[in-house]
């Protein structure tokens, strides 16, 4: 029950902050997880396992990301900023093409980052998601950047707004 | 010399090299340090880690038939217990032999 409620609640944030006009970029909303050990609490009104239910909201959060967004990149900093060469060349490369560029800061958030990771099951950032699929870290976007084939993928993705 | 001193000493790099060396069976494999390229960024800072950052340019019989998102999951899964303990990030060029030198 407690499990469910947050994921109701999460998904509402999640929704508010990606439907916000922010130039095709917005920042992972911080919320928290923690909930009292009231002895007093009955036994059906506790949360079940607190760490299951945060990962269960996590992929959710990260599932909704690489649907609702055609182009969208985990990194660390932000895509005006990045705070690793290799995000920024991530970004650098995806900025060639006329296509809106979601992303998240995985710097604020060990939870997110070990999310991300679990889900792509790929251990480094920044990781790029194209409709979806997951494509890769930044020598991968480089490299299908140089052989045309990113272009062949991103083509049918609407312009910026 | 016994393999028990040797092993001590072992750097990352020459870790990363043998495990690579094992289960590749590479024709072609260059491990460079690039850590002092990344010393001070955000994620290092306070790590006592030296060796963070490696460039790797692979050339392997068994990326043949694979995409290169496999050909990496490939090396990062061999390097798993490195990223566990502080390798933080590498680049990776990964061909196989046909791509190097498609004449053969």
């Amino acid at each position: 029950m407690a499990t469910s409620l947050s994921n109701v609640f999460l998904k509402g944030i999640a929704a508010r902050s990606l439907s916000r006009p922010l130039n095709g970029l917005f920042y992972c909303t911080r919320y928290s997880n923690t909930v009292s050990n009231d002895s007093d609490t009955h036994d059906d009104f506790k949360p079940g396992n607190k760490l299951e239910g945060s990962g269960i909201c996590l992929s959710n959060v990260i599932e909704q990301d690489v649907k609702d967004n055609p182009v969208m990149v985990y990194m660390k900093g932000v895509p005006d900023f990045p705070q690793c060469g290799f995000s920024s060349l991530a970004v650098r490369v995806l900025k060639h093409y006329d296509v809106p560029i979601s992303a998240r800061n995985i710097l604020e958030d060990p939870e997110l980052k070990n999310a991300v990771k679990a889900f792509s099951n790929w251990p480094t950032f920044p990781q790029i998601f194209i409709k979806g699929e997951f494509i890769g870290g930044s020598d991968i976007i480089l490299n299908m950047h140089q052989t045309g084939e990113l272009k062949e993928k991103l083509k049918d993705i609407t312009s910026k707004q | 010399m016994s393999s028990r001193g040797a092993t001590a000493v072992l750097s990352r790099a020459s870790r990363i090299r043998s495990k690579l060396q094992t289960a590749l069976e590479a024709t072609v494999l260059e491990v460079d340090d690039v850590s002092y390229q990344h010393a001070g960024h955000a994620a290092v800072k306070g790590s006592s880690d030296k060796e963070t950052h490696f460039n790797l340019n692979i050339v392997s019989p068994k990326f043949e038939g694979q995409s290169l998102v496999k050909r990496h999951r490939l090396i990062y899964d061999l390097l798993a217990d490195e990223l566990q303990s502080g390798l933080h990030a590498l680049s990776i060029v990964a061909k196989t032999p046909h791509e190097t030198n498609p004449s053969e």
